[in-house]
């Protein structure tokens, strides 16, 4: 049986809606902390929210989802991976929108934006899966401007916003900014000796 | 000691989300703004929903399509769900084919002399002054002016229009295309428009790693203060949408980013 993380349910009942939260994961834990941070936000707290995948296509995020019971359709994906696949974004999903590619930064805020705008969710949060993978195909000083960006749009706008991060993946310079702009940490990354 | 003048003048707001922030309100009423651009860089759809908003607010407003026929505009444009065809079937937007303009002033020619160009403006003052049209479109004035052979005979006409519309209190938008926007790129076909017009809208592609991102820069508008960074615009349903561009990633050569 699925077990979830019930700590960080604790832990994002205590903060407020124009917080920036930075999640932080390893390789092996990924997804479990992924769900035991979306859960209470959508079934406790029921919110709505856009979850942006820039690490696998958004329908392998919700069937995994799906796999341990969770309904997840009322949350937007931006999905930045499966444009660049031929045929990925041919997909039964309503839900899922799509960027050509990670590098298009702003028109993923945009399309945030866009997508916030169109909701009916009073309390709504964005999530950002994660740093790591944008990382791949942005420059840091350009990632951690975008961060910085995105993290001041949403608090403006009382969305919240959570960052998953695996910290060992994620160039310095960006993980020092993120410890900067982050209002809240919840830390399950692992310790990786190299 | 003499105050600080505390005049602005009056606004016409765009309500394009985000535009009417960079120009600190919205465009100087009867200012004309040219709003140059390559193809594919949402100069159409920015100019439509300049008229729709307008539309929206009870104004009257027109749009003269030269590119393109009127029939083929509204298709296109029916798929944003800011356009609602009732305002062109209530006459709050007017679309009007300068081509039957053309007929109907027996402009049927390849050239366009001086006593032609001031027919076509006295016709599209007459419009706008009968209309009581308070928003108006151009598009383009580049294809308009493949017509007038002289340098000079295109600034007149770009002149005396603008001045004419603004003593009607209409706020125009002459769409012009350019091949490119880059930093070294005119920001209008015959480099005489930009000299004319009030304010200029530069809208093209920065490329990034193979992919074009839109994006939309005021590099002048007479009258009032305003922003002059790039922005990043998506054409989303709801209309134009528009953010700051970000400072590293306005570079095209990836080459210099370690640098």
């Amino acid at each position: 049986m699925f077990e979830l993380d019930q700590r960080i349910a604790e832990q994002l009942s205590t903060i407020s809606l124009n917080s920036s939260v930075q999640v932080r994961c390893g390789n092996s834990n990924a997804f479990m902390v992924t769900a035991s941070t979306m859960l209470p936000l959508m079934q406790m707290f029921e919110m709505g929210g856009v979850y942006i995948t820039a690490s696998r296509g958004a329908v392998e995020i919700i069937q995994a989802f799906e796999s341990i019971g969770v309904d997840v359709s009322n949350i937007q994906f931006i999905d930045l991976v499966s444009s660049g696949i031929l045929g990925g974004t041919d997909v039964e999903y309503s839900n899922i929108h799509f960027v050509d590619s990670p590098i298009m930064l702003e028109s993923v805020l945009l399309r945030t934006l866009y997508i916030l705008r169109t909701t009916s969710s009073a309390r709504n949060f964005v999530f950002i899966d994660s740093v790591n993978a944008l990382a791949i195909y942005n420059e840091d000083r350009m990632l951690a401007e975008y961060l910085h960006t995105f993290i001041n749009t949403f608090r403006q706008r009382e969305v919240l916003s959570i960052i998953l991060n695996v910290p060992d993946q994620t160039p310095p310079l960006v993980l020092s900014n993120l410890d900067l702009y982050c209002t809240d940490l919840v830390d399950r990354g692992q310790v990786v000796i190299h | 000691m003499q105050a600080a003048s505390t005049y602005s003048r009056d606004r016409c707001v765009t309500g394009i989300h985000g535009l009417d922030e960079i120009l600190r309100g919205g465009i100087p009423y009867g200012s004309t703004v040219l709003a140059s651009g390559t193809c594919g860089s949402g100069k159409t759809t920015l100019a439509m929903e300049f008229l729709v908003r307008g539309a929206l607010a009870g104004e009257a407003c027109a749009h003269f399509t030269a590119t393109e026929p009127s029939v083929k505009l509204l298709e296109n444009i029916r798929q944003y769900a800011f356009f609602d065809m009732n305002m062109v079937d209530t006459g709050l937007i007017n679309v009007f084919d300068m081509d039957v303009l053309y007929s109907w002033l027996g402009l049927d020619k390849s050239t366009f002399d001086l006593d032609d160009v001031h027919a076509l403006i006295k016709s599209i003052t007459d419009i706008v002054n009968t209309i009581g049209v308070t928003r108006l479109v151009i598009d383009s004035v580049t294809t308009l002016c493949y017509k007038i052979k002289s340098e000079q005979l295109i600034r007149d006409f770009l002149f005396t229009l603008g001045k004419k519309l603004a003593t009607l209190g209409c706020t125009t938008i002459l769409i012009s295309e350019i091949t490119s926007a880059t930093e070294n790129a005119h920001w209008s076909s015959f480099g005489v428009e930009e000299a004319i017009a009030d304010g200029i809208v530069v809208m093209g592609d920065v490329e990034r790693m193979g992919h074009l991102l839109r994006f939309l820069q005021v590099v002048k508008m007479r009258g009032t203060s305003h922003s002059r960074a790039k922005h990043a615009i998506e054409l989303t349903p709801l209309g134009v949408m528009l953010t700051p561009m970000l400072k590293w990633g306005s570079q095209t050569d990836s080459a210099n980013w370690g640098a």
